[in-house]
């Protein structure tokens, strides 16, 4: 029998979803066009090469190495791309995806990547040309709420503040807005640029739903024991208590 | 057992549960202008700055921040702040009922309202770097420690007076 990954516990709706997010098996809910997804990443206009770092691997003649004949190059890293970043920035009023769950994605799931996890945000770096698929993968799927969560390179502020009246999440420099149709449109690129061009990405979910495919543990929402009331806890926190348990042992050896 | 006086001033504090749109806070300043009997008002929430304040974008302006003009009790100012929370001193208790009244007028969403003692009352070293021996108590507590003393407005029946630099 071919071995399924058990990637999170838990039988709570957070649960699930944080298997989903980590599994990479995503809804996808929209489809936002690579050269708009470019553009809000601002690295390079769209269109426009890609700058390199080195010459095309095939070009620079690589040592005899198993392991580079072992993997497979990306194909940012076969024509030497630099390496760039997008950043998100995702409200804890319920927002889809976490710090944490964006980088167990991108580690999981993509090649050549490196995610970094902060309180507010999360980055992740790679190749040129694989960091825009990634973005865009993330942006199309349900990882992404068009209103909780936006793309900040700087002034990322607006994880923990309180939603603005019309539920978009704060931001400092207005990078996204919310059009009088109800689609909320990217009005400028990760860094506060203005766009050539407003990039329309839709409708935002509803409290409901958003709630419905959180990964966020909340008293007010799922908590992380699961129902309240029931005598057994979720098996989310038995699994936190096994690891924590370990993790405070690891290493004490009484001789 | 003492009796608090009924003339005694108290401080409120109003936290709407989300941020409110500049058309909102105007409307609820409005209705608490209205109500009367304020002392002093401070306005409280994240920074909206004129220009990107750094990072690649680096001084590019930021259009929907600039000109958030309101009008209080027909004078007009301009606000430097996403209004989140409003913190006054009012005359007297008799105040605060209609001060509370007001806010489910005005505020179309949930809010917390709540007496206690928001502002301070002796001197802080950083007050007195910004202004010097405060001769008029009201001033303290206005502003946040770290924000310039121009980003205190004086309203009065007279004038309005705010000098808000290009930051």
């Amino acid at each position: 029998m071919a071995y399924t990954p058990q990637y999170y516990p838990g039988s709570t709706s957070v649960g699930i979803n944080r298997r989903k997010h980590m599994s990479g098996n995503l809804e996808k809910l929209r489809d936002i066009p690579e050269a708009d997804v470019t553009a809000i990443m601002g690295h390079r206009a769209p269109g426009a090469d890609y700058s390199s770092t080195h010459p095309p691997l095939k070009e620079m003649g690589e040592p005899d190495c198993p392991v580079r004949q072992l993997v497979a190059p990306t194909a940012g890293a076969a024509a030497g791309d630099r390496v760039r970043y997008s950043q998100w920035t995702d409200s804890m009023y319920f927002a889809p995806s976490i710090p944490y769950w964006r980088s167990y994605w991108g580690a999981i799931n993509c090649k050549g990547v490196d995610p970094g996890t902060l309180s507010g945000r999360q980055i992740i770096e790679a190749r040129e040309r694989d960091i825009e698929a990634y973005t865009k993968a993330q942006y199309d799927s349900e990882m992404t709420d068009v209103a909780l969560c936006s793309m900040r390179g700087c002034t990322v502020h607006g994880h923990s503040l309180r939603l603005e009246e019309n539920g978009m999440q704060f931001d400092m420099l207005s990078r996204t807005e919310m059009g009088a149709d109800g689609n909320v449109y990217a009005v400028k690129d990760q860094v506060g640029i203005p766009l050539d061009k407003k990039v329309n990405l839709g409708k935002p979910m509803t409290e409901a739903e958003a709630k419905k495919r959180t990964t966020i543990f909340r008293a007010d929402g799922v908590p992380m024991c699961g129902k309240v009331g029931v005598r057994k806890y979720d098996e989310a926190v038995e699994a936190l208590h096994h690891m924590w348990e370990l993790r405070s042992k690891w290493g004490f050896r009484p001789e | 057992m003492v009796t608090e006086s009924d003339t005694e001033s108290i401080q409120v504090e109003i936290v709407p549960s989300r941020f409110l749109m500049p058309a909102t806070a105007q409307k609820l300043l409005n209705e608490i202008y209205g109500n009367g009997g304020i002392i002093r008002i401070m306005i409280h929430g994240p920074n909206l700055p004129r220009s990107v304040p750094y990072g690649p974008g680096r001084g590019v302006p930021i259009e929907e921040n600039r000109d958030l003009l309101i009008e209080v009790g027909g004078q007009a100012f301009e606000l430097c702040v996403k209004v989140g929370r409003i913190r006054l001193e009012l005359e007297s208790e008799k105040y605060f009922d209609g001060l509370k009244a007001a806010c489910e007028r005005a505020l179309p969403i949930s809010f917390q309202i709540k007496r206690g003692k928001f502002f301070h009352t002796r001197q802080t070293i950083t007050d007195y770097a910004k202004f010097g021996k405060v001769e008029d108590t009201r001033i303290l507590g206005l502003i946040d420690p770290k924000a310039k003393k121009d980003r205190m407005a004086i309203l009065s029946e007279e004038r309005v007076t705010i000098d808000d630099e290009e930051r």
